[in-house]
């Protein structure tokens, strides 16, 4: 009769225990956060095992980071320890449960930081044993050794919360993706506005120096298509920082770049942000246009330098730069027919001077010498235009 | 009556010599165009001070990275009416909710109401 009671009680606390581990893996399954995941395992591990405490430990790189506790007293909530000086850590590194019935005669356990706490004996879980990511540790106040029936229940359930944390990370990366996908195109559109904006000013401003419609349709075609090369480098570095001799070599393109004989270029690598490559190409693309119309490029000797350099700045303040170091970009034509001070201020002019230097806080000249013209542009370095810190081949 | 006095604050030079054009196109007179939130704070730092030195202004929003909101509170702490061109549809601009709001690019329209109605609030 007695056994038989017994057998009866058992099979109600197996029932009772079967019970709690569907409402586990339901909670569990309702989950969308690692915290949560933690919340469900820390209060049902220690209902299914009837420890005083309980642990769930995640894997972080080289380190077991104790995540979340529900124990009679304080235990390691919050704190990191190196895989190999730590329990779970052992667990997760073999792939195996390990039950300890006296961790002060157990060496794997690192008594000094069990010895604040009430632990006497424990049993620790990996979650997902081929390729740990977690572990789910049961502690106990009076010496013992835990059932086999508490370690398979806690082995169930560190498998159920495998699939909760896979979940829960795939929701994080989905949320972030999310989130990136909306801040994108928030990006594009601005960017397409700001970009339409640059076109409505070249129309506007080529419109108001071109004597005849042709003249009108040719010069701003061909700043469109500046603005197109331009683009389409930025895209070739996915809008971050573009080399500025790779914007010279675009800006040049349709002169064959600085394969062409005629032109010299010389200078450090430099980093520019996306806007000031823009900016800059469109500088250095009416230069071109102006040379190939008036200048250097009109002739089969000309020549055209370009050279840039960082230069130290004595700071008085005086050039726009102040002190620091600052970009100096020169642009000299030479060989070409002798130059004359145009009569009126046209937009490529208004441009050169006042483009690219407004745009980073310099200042440019434009010199009218009769042997050829040249610019000269001088920025302070900032976060829009550094040195490149991996140096570059010169050519 | 004289030419309204306008200042620019604009990070793409490009879009600022549009600005200038199409405003001294419509008879203002350009006090001054920055390109950078300090240069413009620099600036008002005299010509805030009474009586202005200015009618109004045209203020980018997002300022080579950096919010122009200082200097809209300095205008306003003036007495000086502005409005914001950009090309954020939608933007944070709390306490700014009632500053008109012109779209890049720029209705040159809409540009020419906004300056008129300086001269009205001023």
């Amino acid at each position: 009769m007695l056994n038989v009671a017994n057998a009866e009680r058992s099979e109600q606390a197996d029932h009772a225990a079967l019970i709690t581990l569907v409402e586990t893996i339901e909670a569990l399954s309702a989950t969308r956060t690692i915290e949560e995941v933690a919340a469900v395992v820390r209060s049902a591990a220690r209902r299914m095992s009837g420890a005083d405490g309980v642990c769930f430990v995640l894997r972080d790189g080289d380190q077991c980071w104790y995540l979340d506790e529900d124990a009679i007293g304080p235990m390691w909530k919050g704190q990191r320890f190196p895989m190999s000086a730590c329990i779970s850590g052992w667990a997760m590194l073999h792939g195996q449960t390990v039950v300890v019935p006296d961790i002060y005669a157990d060496d794997r356990i690192p008594h000094d930081a069990y010895r604040p706490t009430f632990v006497k004996s424990l049993v620790m879980t990996p979650v997902r044993p081929k390729d740990p990511i977690a572990a789910i540790g049961a502690y106990w106040a009076v010496g013992q050794t835990p059932s086999p029936d508490t370690v398979i229940r806690l082995e169930a359930m560190a498998r159920a919360t495998a699939a909760a944390i896979e979940n829960a990370r795939l929701y994080a990366s989905l949320n972030e993706a999310l989130e990136r996908r909306t801040f994108l195109l928030r990006e594009l559109d601005h960017r397409v506005k700001n970009t339409l904006a640059s076109v409505q000013s070249i129309a506007r401003q080529t419109l108001r120096a071109a004597p005849t419609p042709t003249d009108f349709a040719e010069s701003f075609e061909s700043r469109l298509m500046g603005l197109s090369r331009a683009h389409e480098l930025l895209t070739r570095q996915a809008w971050g920082r573009t080399d500025l001799r790779d914007v010279l070599e675009a800006a040049l393109q349709p002169f064959g770049g600085l394969a062409d004989p005629r032109f010299t270029a010389r200078g450090p690598a430099i980093a520019l942000t996306a806007e000031t490559a823009v900016a800059l190409h469109m500088t250095l693309h009416e230069l071109m246009v102006n040379a190939a119309k008036h200048g250097a490029l009109t002739s089969a000797s000309g020549q055209v330098t370009v050279v840039w350099r960082i230069e130290e700045v004595e700071g008085d303040g005086e050039g726009g730069g102040g002190a620091g170091p600052s970009l100096v970009l020169e642009w000299v034509e030479r060989g070409g027919p002798p130059v004359f001070v145009p009569k009126r201020q046209g937009f490529g002019t208004k441009l050169l001077e006042r483009g690219v230097a407004r745009d980073l806080g310099g200042e440019a000249r434009l010199t009218y010498q009769p042997k050829g013209l040249s610019y000269a542009l001088r920025a302070p370095l900032s976060d829009r235009i550094a040195a490149a810190t991996a140096p570059r081949a010169l050519a | 009556m004289t030419a309204p006095r306008i200042m620019i604050v604009e990070d793409e030079a490009l879009v600022a010599l549009m600005v200038e054009d199409l405003l001294t196109d419509i008879g203002c007179r350009i006090s001054g165009s920055f390109g950078a939130v300090d240069e413009a704070l620099d600036y008002l730092k005299d010509a805030a001070a009474p009586p202005p030195a200015l009618d109004g202004a045209v203020l980018d929003v997002n300022v080579g990275g950096t919010m122009v909101f200082p200097v809209a509170e300095r205008l306003r702490a003036a007495g000086i009416p502005f409005v914001f061109a950009t090309g954020y549809g939608a933007l944070p601009r709390k306490g700014f909710e009632d500053v008109l709001v012109l779209n890049k690019p720029i209705d040159p329209v809409l540009l020419e109401g906004a300056v008129k109605g300086f001269g009205q609030a001023a």
